[in-house]
């Protein structure tokens, strides 16, 4: 799994990719409740992610949970077919704003 | 009846990091029976699930030890085994799903496992190790994600 982070002009962009699973899962956690506790709105590319188990999806909700508590947006970007192969099985894919492109989630804001 | 294969008998350290490389294996094995990849993934991501629920609770953090991966075929039929030796006995409740209506992180595993495979159970164990979980799955059955 490989996470980074890009400032974008009112958020951050988390560009997540490879295998999201339990081994990497608390660093994807630690990052994404890192950003939102610094107050900004986060939106994760997940078109590069090859697989993500239950753990990954966990800290996805947590941040989602978080964000929604700060009043922060929290949005999922490009979702792969395997992600949302995951989402869907779980019933998340109605849950999280799902987005095909940052300008959208931009204009969100 | 058609005669039962033995495809993959794997036998690993129940570690995170070890994950990686069972999923590759057991994707080599489901690229010869599985016709389609979205089939592929959601075996792939049962049986990743089911050794993550014995590393996290079989052996916790107090135990270490082993899993065995077997797979086996027969006609479209497939069954996966995972065999640890932990002290902890699984008990068949703590398979069931949770209500996902309560939106919370975690417990999602026994859910995805319980929706892609067709049966799910613990056998009885033979040679004194701790848990036997054995999945089937039919390959021309979908799961509601295909």
């Amino acid at each position: 799994m490989e996470c980074s982070i890009k400032p974008e002009a009112g958020y951050d962009l988390l560009q997540l990719s490879g295998e999201v699973d339990m081994h990497f899962s608390p660093e994807l956690r630690e990052t994404i409740l890192e950003r939102i506790k610094a107050g900004n709105p986060l939106l994760i590319d997940m078109g590069n992610v090859s697989y993500i188990d239950s753990s990954g999806i966990a800290s996805l909700v947590e941040g989602y949970q978080t964000a929604k508590t700060a009043n922060l947006a929290f949005g999922l970007l490009n979702i792969s077919g395997a992600a949302m192969q995951v989402l869907t099985l779980t019933r998340l894919d109605k849950i999280f704003s799902l987005y095909t492109s940052a300008e959208q989630f931009r204009q969100e804001l | 009846m058609s005669k039962t294969r033995k495809l993959l008998a794997l036998q690993f350290p129940a570690r995170s990091e070890n994950m990686g490389n069972v999923r590759q294996k057991l994707r080599e094995v489901m690229a010869s029976c599985s016709k389609s990849e979205t089939m592929t993934n959601c075996i792939v991501l049962a049986v990743g699930e089911a050794c993550m629920n014995i590393i996290q609770h079989a052996y916790g953090k107090e135990e270490q030890g082993d899993i065995i991966l077997e797979v086996e075929k027969q006609g479209d039929n497939m069954t996966f085994r995972l065999t640890d030796f932990a002290h902890h006995k699984t008990r068949a409740e703590q398979l069931q799903s949770r209500p996902l209506d309560e939106i919370r992180p975690g417990g999602l595993g026994c859910h995805i496992i319980n929706e892609i495979m067709d049966e799910v159970q613990l056998v009885e164990c033979k040679n004194g190790c701790g848990n036997v979980l054995q999945m089937k799955k039919c390959l021309h059955r979908q799961t509601e994600s295909n």
